[in-house]
């Protein structure tokens, strides 16, 4: 009898771990599942009251007016150019830096790292109006480049950051080994320790992209026409004062979210590794 | 990790004595190796930190400050700036805490499953998350009050968003849905490292679940706690898509907080008010940071 108090007891916490585990669940997942199930229910029943959870005749129409009606497509290819170019940028930019910190004990390392740590945290509404006048001084108002430039504010620092990380994770014995050998130090690093952070560099990589893909601040204030529109600005165009378009925006808002779940699904392991070592978004 | 922080200061006494020349060999590849990002840094960081400063400080933008502050608006905002704080903080704390030690309760494979699931809300992109709760929250068709009403926890659908009593608190819940898994991996990996021989002392000692907790669990976990509570509180107070996709501030400014105001000073062209307003900002936002990057600098050491 003993033994069986003794094991509900044990129990008893496991029960209320699964009890809060699947209660932040429901607040975590309730409204990403109102979001994808109103996208698929027919128009009629959007407007209905009281509303209904589940759609009584799933259909496509709102992704099918998404994809060939609107911004949207223009402004999705806009923001995988944007980003693509900031995390392409922001590598070969922070590699250097990255290393430099990890590696070669220079004097003022300690300084620039902590300008690293202090740059994620700037807040973007009070360097809105500088970063845009910089922007509009080299012309590049409503442009790609213009808004991906924008976006080194905060991306840089981050990326450099977790770059410090990477090449700080990877064995010095390697390049030890290889420069004993008589290979420079730039044909260490190219030959043996690249290999082995080509990894971590495209996990970084793939956060660049998320960040800038992310990004609403920047790209709202620079972007003026559909020549540099980004998704996040173009989904905001849809929920109009009076008149929104649920479904089409619930599909809109799918759209615009997929990619960054399924990228952060693969880079997963990395994303959570990463955090315990700094921050990675704000 | 550690390496990292060693830079100049672990140089040995001697090397400094002998004081070699201002740049070492070593010192000029650091710095030509970190050019293009300090350059960036420097272009779009750091000079316009330093203009937003200066016009801040200047005479024009503190009488113009001194003028903002005579305003009950800008008291409103001040205030709910407050309120969206701590409620964001705290709610992301407490929320991130529970999940914490619910994942070291159930096991390894399940753990890691709720760790990858939980996260979702937080790679979520903003404006499409504020988008879909906006949606949720809506009074008629909103989910959230169909739910709430089936529950018997309310008689009549609220209005989360018009409600000037509730509509802050409602967009803080949409901060906190998006960080707290964040805080939930931070004190979770706090908690996997304290070891487990302090449990097990504990239990020979005869200590129950709250006197393991109070003298074992919370401080373990101390210092990164602290960490996260500063961070949580520069990204919360730095934060403006929630406010701006649902309420854009309203209803009558129950939801203006700083960064919704120097958004909307930058749309209508009120460029003194935008300075002036974005030095304290900054400086808010930067005192904060600075209190975590000590920190987290003698944690690393």
């Amino acid at each position: 009898m003993t033994r069986v108090q003794g094991k509900a007891r044990r129990a008893l916490p496991v029960v209320i771990a699964w009890v809060v585990l699947l209660l932040l669940g429901a607040f975590g997942f309730l409204p990403l599942v109102v979001m994808v199930t109103t996208s698929f229910k027919p128009a009629d029943q959007i407007f209905r009251i009281p509303p209904e959870f589940l759609p009584s005749s799933p259909t496509l129409d709102h992704y099918i007016g998404v994809l060939t009606d609107s911004a949207m497509p223009r402004a999705i290819a806009t923001s995988a150019a944007v980003a693509a170019l900031v995390a392409v940028v922001t590598l070969l930019i922070g590699s250097g830096t990255g290393y430099a910190i990890a590696r070669l004990r220079f004097r003022g390392a300690s300084g620039l790292s902590v300008a690293l740590l202090l740059g994620q945290l700037l807040p973007i509404t009070v360097l809105m109006l500088p970063v845009f006048q910089v922007v509009a001084r080299l012309g590049l108002i409503d442009t790609i480049p213009g808004v991906a430039l924008a976006h080194l504010t905060v991306v840089v620092p981050l990326v450099t950051w977790m770059l410090t990380t990477a090449f700080s994770g990877a064995p010095i014995e390697l390049e030890e080994a290889a420069m004993v050998d008589g290979c420079g130090r730039p044909r260490a690093v190219w030959n043996v320790v690249l290999p082995v952070v080509a990894p971590s560099l495209v996990a970084v990589g793939i956060f660049a992209f998320l960040q800038s893909w992310n990004e609403f601040i920047f790209a709202s204030v620079i972007s003026r026409s559909a020549n540099s529109k980004t998704a996040p600005v173009a989904l905001t165009d849809f929920a109009g004062q009076f008149s929104t378009d649920w479904g089409a925006t619930m599909a809109a808002a799918t759209i615009v979210s997929l990619p960054m779940v399924v990228a952060f699904m693969i880079v997963q392991r990395f994303f959570v590794e990463g955090l315990a070592s700094g921050a990675v978004k704000g | 990790m550690q390496s990292q922080w060693r830079g100049g200061s672990a140089a040995p006494p001697q090397a400094r004595q002998k004081r070699p020349a201002l740049l070492s060999k070593r010192d000029l590849q650091g710095w030509l190796l970190s050019f293009p990002a300090v350059l960036t840094m420097i272009g779009l960081a750091a000079v316009p930190t330093i203009i937003v400063l200066v016009g801040a400080v200047s005479p024009t933008g503190l009488s113009k400050l001194a003028e903002l502050s005579q305003a009950p608006l800008f008291r409103q905002t001040l205030w709910n700036t407050t309120v969206w704080v701590l409620v964001g903080v705290f709610g992301s704390m407490i929320l991130g805490f529970a999940g914490a030690l619910a994942l070291q309760r159930v096991g390894r494979r399940f753990s890691g499953m709720w760790r990858a699931l939980l996260l979702i809300p937080w790679v979520t992109p903003t404006v499409a998350a504020a988008t879909a709760w906006k949606w949720f929250y809506s009074r008629d068709y909103g989910i959230l009050n169909l739910l709430l009403q089936n529950l018997g926890i309310i008689d009549e659908p609220v209005s989360w968003l018009t409600n000037t009593d509730i509509a802050l608190f409602a967009v803080a819940m949409v901060d906190v849905w998006g960080r707290f898994s964040f805080v939930m991996l931070m004190i979770s990996s706090g908690l996997q490292a304290i070891p487990s021989e302090r449990y097990e002392a504990a239990r020979v000692d005869g200590a129950g679940a709250i006197r393991t907790m109070l003298n074992i669990t919370l401080p373990g976990i101390r210092d990164v706690v602290f960490i996260v509570v500063l961070i949580v509180t520069v990204w919360t107070l730095n934060s403006f898509l929630p406010v701006w996709i649902m309420t854009k501030g309203g209803p009558a400014g129950a939801t203006n907080i700083l960064p919704v105001q120097l958004y909307q000073y930058f749309q209508t062209g009120e460029r003194a008010a935008l300075e002036a307003l974005a030095g304290v900002q900054l400086v808010l936002s930067m005192a904060v940071a600075a209190l975590y990057v000590s920190r987290a600098r003698r944690a690393d050491a």
